[in-house]
């Protein structure tokens, strides 16, 4: 059975449209304008027990509402949502005693105490037991490395150590759902690094489901092996990573390297367009179903030292669907028929 | 959706009810209080001189008050017939308390919860398996507003000692309760001003509307008579209860118990009631509305 369920779940706001100039504001006290905007359009989802999941999607495609309505922050305007057997707005005790969500860009640690005074603060709201509670907290806190910090203000801490802090403070009562949108936003290379590392070995320790959220693919990558997609508040794409690209790329990159930059044959555009050009070698980009009479017309003419052919970078495969789906806006017909040409 | 907010009320007041009753789907709303108290000394610690500043300057603006009305006394023997200066220093002495416990423990918060549903950091409180209201209510305690509780108490002392009848055990029975009974309805007007910040999108009146309240109620209600006094009277009484705020508990102290008391003693625990009643249905209603804030 799975663990997290939605049927048809939808989040619509009002959004009031302010005018422009003066007049236009003193007009809107007495008449406001208002349009209805549809954050999460019907998603149906099944999510089972100890699954790492990725939710990718551009700015405003309904990823973080998506989390905030499974937490139970927010409430659905239609559609249903059960996680672990909960519905997530009615916010029982018992289920926010079984869940965590982190936020990268929010932050819910005493600004001004050390780390270790929010901490014991979680215990005693989640009625964690004093041992399990420091069992729980000195495990953690080895697995990031952040023992000497305990004691220092979380204003005084780096995005790095402040996000690893997070994590600990959401995993104290050792949830069995966690719910993490952009975890490492703004975070460099090596914090990435370490972040990914340790939210892979504790999924792979625990067991727990994680419904992750990010723009770095490094992220995803690293860490699921299922990518849902969501464009436009609709699930576009569910299924696995390399998935995208079979189903999704329909070009391929031939890397051609010539045995000097004077045997280079200018005319190449006429195989496929020329992404990169740097003599003696060239990068095309080749239709998929081009690509065996292509190979072979080029090297029936031209001496060739390597050859190489490769699915174009995963981002730019995602990013063409983003943009894809960015074009649908006009109404819903039209973010049907995107849904359907990428499904 | 209206279904949805009717359960969400009935879930609300039925864990706030349960709270108290059940260690096993409850924590100890004690001891997280004492948490946040701890927390929050540390943290005024932590920043010693902003907190010496700010005793020095609460200190100060009471005493200055204190000196206000003893001009007057200098100049009148009494407001009104009952409040003689030692009654009105009692009377003055109970607006201190309740304003010094208000802005102790809900003024920082309730101000900062309407800061949380603007910027969408409510979002936390919403995560936590403990009652939301409690939560958002309790959570920082402002130590440096208790040194007006403290100048309070040594002025009610001092008041007490010069009354011609100082009084009986009942009567302090009554005014702690009474006095609870203030705060109670304060937080609840203040929470309920606060909770409307979810419909309003920004509220940044509390700290005005708490100064206008609370001059409305600094004084006795005697003094509001005639064409434009009665009528103010009775809607600080009856319909935003803010005069029996500090009225009923120093009347209970300062002067002797009298039946005439009674009726409005009464109101006072009724209002107390609907006041917590009307702002735990708002508070409920606002968090089915809450709608967070762009990440």
């Amino acid at each position: 059975m799975a663990i997290i369920e939605l049927v048809g779940l939808a989040k619509a706001y009002r959004v009031y449209q302010k005018q422009e100039g003066l007049l236009a504001s003193v007009r809107g006290l007495f008449h406001r304008q208002y349009r209805t905007v549809e954050a999460v359009r019907g998603i149906d989802l099944q999510v089972e027990q100890g699954e790492f999941v990725a939710f990718l999607g551009p700015n405003g495609a309904g990823k973080t509402t998506t989390l905030k309505l499974l937490s139970g922050v927010i409430t659905p305007s239609g559609g249903t949502a059960r996680v672990m057997g909960h519905v997530p707005w009615k916010r029982e005790n018992a289920y926010r005693r079984r869940f965590a969500l982190v936020m990268g860009q929010k932050n819910q640690l005493w600004w001004d105490l050390p780390a270790q005074e929010s901490f014991r603060l979680h215990q005693q709201i989640y009625l964690i037991d004093p041992a399990r509670f420091e069992r729980t907290r000195d495990e953690l806190v080895e697995l990031l490395g952040v023992a000497n910090l305990l004691k220092q203000p979380v204003r005084e801490l780096s995005l790095g150590e402040r996000m690893k802090m997070e994590l600990i403070a959401a995993l104290l009562h050792s949830p069995e759902v966690l719910f993490l949108d952009e975890p490492t936003i703004g975070l460099d290379v090596i914090a990435q690094h370490n972040i990914q590392a340790f939210l892979r070995h504790y999924q792979q320790l625990r067991r727990i489901t994680i419904l992750l959220t990010s723009h770095y693919m490094k992220d995803v990558a690293a860490l699921c092996k299922r990518v849902v997609i969501i464009a436009q508040g609709r699930i576009i794409y569910d299924g696995s990573l390399s998935g995208i690209i079979d189903r999704f790329s329909h070009h391929k990159v031939i890397t051609l390297l010539f045995p000097g930059d004077d045997r280079m044959p200018s005319d190449l555009a006429r195989y496929g367009e020329v992404v990169e050009e740097f003599a003696p070698k060239v990068k095309l980009r080749v239709p998929r179903k081009n690509v065996p009479d292509v190979l072979a017309g080029i090297l029936a003419r031209h001496a060739i030292e390597d050859v190489s052919v490769e699915d174009p970078p995963l981002e730019e495969v995602i990013a063409e669907m983003f943009s894809l789906a960015g074009e649908a806006q006009t109404g819903d017909g039209e973010v049907d028929r995107v849904a359907e040409r990428v499904t | 959706m209206a279904h949805d907010v009717v359960q969400a009320v009935a879930h609300d007041f039925g864990s706030a009810a349960g709270g108290l009753e059940s260690m096993s789907e409850h924590p100890s709303y004690l001891r997280v209080f004492l948490t946040f108290a701890r927390n929050s000394l540390v943290r005024d610690m932590t920043f010693r001189t902003n907190f010496l500043v700010d005793v020095v300057a609460s200190l100060t603006w009471v005493s200055m008050q204190l000196a206000f009305y003893l001009l007057i006394f200098a100049f009148a023997p009494s407001i009104g017939s009952d409040w003689g200066k030692y009654e009105f220093l009692v009377f003055l002495a109970t607006t201190l308390l309740a304003n010094s416990l208000v802005g102790a423990f809900f003024m920082p918060n309730l101000s900062e919860f309407s800061e949380l549903i603007r910027t969408g950091h409510l979002d936390f409180a919403l995560l936590k398996p403990i009652d939301t209201q409690f939560l958002v209510s309790f959570q920082r305690i402002e130590w440096s507003t208790l040194a007006n509780f403290v100048f309070a108490l040594c002025l009610l002392a001092f008041a007490l000692v010069h009354l011609e009848n100082p009084p009986q055990a009942i009567q302090w029975v009554l005014f702690i309760v009474y006095v609870g009974c203030g705060v109670a309805m304060l937080y609840s007007l203040m929470i309920a001003l606060s909770s409307a910040s979810v419909w309003m999108g920004r509220n940044q009146n509390l700290y005005d509307f708490w100064f206008y309240i609370t001059n409305f109620s600094r004084y006795p209600m005697e003094i509001y008579e005639g064409p434009i006094g009665t009528p103010l009277r009775r809607a600080f009484t009856f319909v935003v209860p803010i005069l029996v705020v500090v009225n009923v508990p120093a009347r209970m102290l300062a002067q002797p118990l009298s039946a005439q008391n009674w009726p409005l003693a009464g109101f006072a625990i009724l209002a107390t009631a609907g006041s917590l009643l009307g702002s735990r249905w708002m508070f409920v209603r606002a968090l089915a509305s809450y709608r967070s804030a762009s990440s």
